[in-house]
């Protein structure tokens, strides 16, 4: 029986592919947002998409 | 592994498609003042050299790239929390955009707004520690707060959201700012507008997106 207040817990099979999706957007978001790399490619690349995201920048 | 593809393929149409509203609603709102901010910088000799893209199609290009592809890894954050608690439809997307819009905006911003080049901040890595310091208690927070039933973890969520306002966001001894305060005032309203409209329509789409998803 399903009752609405309760809240499942998260069942064996959903874990991993959710947690890989998890995984994937944060490496994603994080990587473009916070690496700085030697040569500022990526930063002057991702720099006004930084400021308006309200990453710490420069 | 097939509803991890399912997962995938939902964030990239709806981060695509947030990314780019994002990318219009900057490219006329805050590109400007970051422009016009830049006319107050004068470059440094170190920098001069450094690969940088042309301004006009290639500088908004890149933009473009940048907000499509965070927004993929936005939208995975998204359906996977929707996936995982059996939520589907635009309204509980709706729900995950506002908690991901004060998890990754409103919560870092209060203790580092959103900057126009040519501020003077404390040094970088300190603030990015603090950023997502304050990310992860934020989403921590919240979910002890709104989406537990115990008492003790709701106090305890209520605690955490409060704790990285209360050990402070880093800041300069002297702040400095080239350009005039009333630009960088004008770029913090716009930059909240703006992230705000990308976060709910980014819930938006990815709830009704995955309407139509079958999951194993």
């Amino acid at each position: 029986m399903k009752t609405l207040a309760a809240s499942p817990a998260i069942s064996t099979s959903k874990f991993l592919p959710g947690f890989s999706a998890i995984i994937l957007g944060l490496t994603v978001v994080l990587g473009l947002g916070f690496l700085q790399d030697a040569n500022n490619y990526l930063h002057n690349a991702a720099h006004d998409g930084r400021h308006s995201a309200a990453f710490p920048c420069h | 592994m097939a509803d991890f593809r399912k997962l995938v393929a939902v964030s990239l149409r709806a981060g695509l498609l947030g990314g780019l509203l994002l990318s219009v609603l900057q490219h006329y709102q805050t590109l400007p003042l970051i422009l016009a901010a830049e006319q107050f910088e004068t470059p440094s000799a170190e920098h001069v050299h450094d690969w940088q893209p042309m301004d006009g199609w290639q500088r908004n290009g890149f933009t473009l790239l940048f907000n499509g592809l965070t927004g993929f890894g936005f939208a995975l954050l998204i359906s996977a929390s929707m996936y995982w608690r059996n939520q589907r439809g635009y309204l509980y997307g709706i729900g995950w955009g506002l908690a991901g819009y004060w998890v990754f905006y409103v919560a870092p911003s209060f203790g580092l707004p959103p900057e126009l080049p040519g501020t003077d901040s404390a040094e970088l890595h300190s603030r990015q520690t603090w950023w997502l310091f304050t990310a992860a208690a934020t989403a921590i927070g919240l979910f002890g707060l709104v989406l537990t039933k115990q008492r003790l973890l709701q106090f305890g969520g209520a605690g955490l959201l409060a704790l990285p306002h209360l050990i402070g966001a880093p800041h300069p001894e002297v702040a400095q700012a080239l350009a005039p305060e009333a630009l960088q005032q004008h770029f913090v309203v716009l930059t909240s507008i703006n992230n705000a409209i990308f976060w709910l329509t980014l819930g938006a789409i990815s709830g009704r997106l995955l309407r139509k998803v079958t999951f194993e």
